[in-house]
């Protein structure tokens, strides 16, 4: 349990030092800049969660097939 | 306790990258200033004192804060002491001076160009050479202006938010 909220509050995290970082390029006019780092804390952000994804898979594999 | 310390020690150094960066983004238009006032006086000197050069380049450098005083001290150190032309002190000076001053390669090139034409002519062109110097700078000093007043508040937030994304991608 302790793991999976500490990942939460991660993904909170970065949500918003990214939204921040958006804001304050946007404001200054460098829009391309302000897209990359918003897309590159999306897939990390992405990676993180299927990696996540793919463990509870594995278990309910592991449950329901019997292997 | 570990990870404090260095998640502390991530966001002091970004922070200080911001800060220093900024710094030199508002270091640019005083210095800028602070070379077009001492142009002026050097025209002054010029035209109403009929000063040698390496006497008002001395008056100058009295006047001035570094790093704009060490360059006109340099300047009047090489006119006097060396065997060279009013150009060759003028660009080594410049260059040795060039490192400590926040300016761009524009300047250093408006710079040099004035240099060549210093104490080649009669007052009234040297006069005209100045004005025209002037106003390449006061171009520059406006281009720097903007740039300031755009990028000093980003660059200071962008170093300090870059550290705290790093430390919660670490963590």
């Amino acid at each position: 349990m302790g793991l999976e909220v500490d990942i939460i509050f991660k993904i909170a995290g970065v949500g918003i030092v990214v939204a921040f970082l958006h804001t304050v390029l946007d404001q200054v006019g460098k829009k391309e800049y302000a897209q990359w780092v918003t897309l590159f804390g999306f897939i990390y952000i992405l990676f993180q969660v299927a990696s996540i994804v793919d463990d509870l898979f594995q278990k309910i594999k592991s449950v329901f097939l019997f292997q | 306790m570990v990870k404090l310390i260095g998640a502390i020690f991530i966001i002091l150094a970004t922070t200080w990258t911001g800060f220093e960066a900024a710094k030199h983004l508002s270091e640019r238009p005083r210095q800028l200033r602070q070379l077009r006032s001492a142009l002026q006086s050097l025209e002054a000197e010029i035209m109403y004192g009929h000063t040698p050069l390496h006497e008002a380049a001395r008056r100058l450098a009295a006047q001035l804060s570094n790093p704009l005083s060490s360059f006109f001290e340099g300047f009047a150190k090489k006119l006097t002491d060396t065997e060279t032309t009013v150009k060759d002190a003028w660009e080594d000076s410049l260059k040795d001076v060039w490192k400590q001053t926040a300016f761009k390669q524009g300047e250093f090139e408006i710079m040099k160009q004035f240099g060549e034409t210093l104490g080649r002519h009669d007052r009234i062109s040297q006069q005209k050479h100045i004005m025209l110097t002037l106003s390449h700078l006061e171009r520059e000093e406006a281009d720097a202006v903007d740039k300031q007043a755009k990028y000093e508040k980003m660059v200071k937030s962008l170093g300090f938010f870059s550290g705290l994304l790093l430390i919660i991608l670490l963590i």
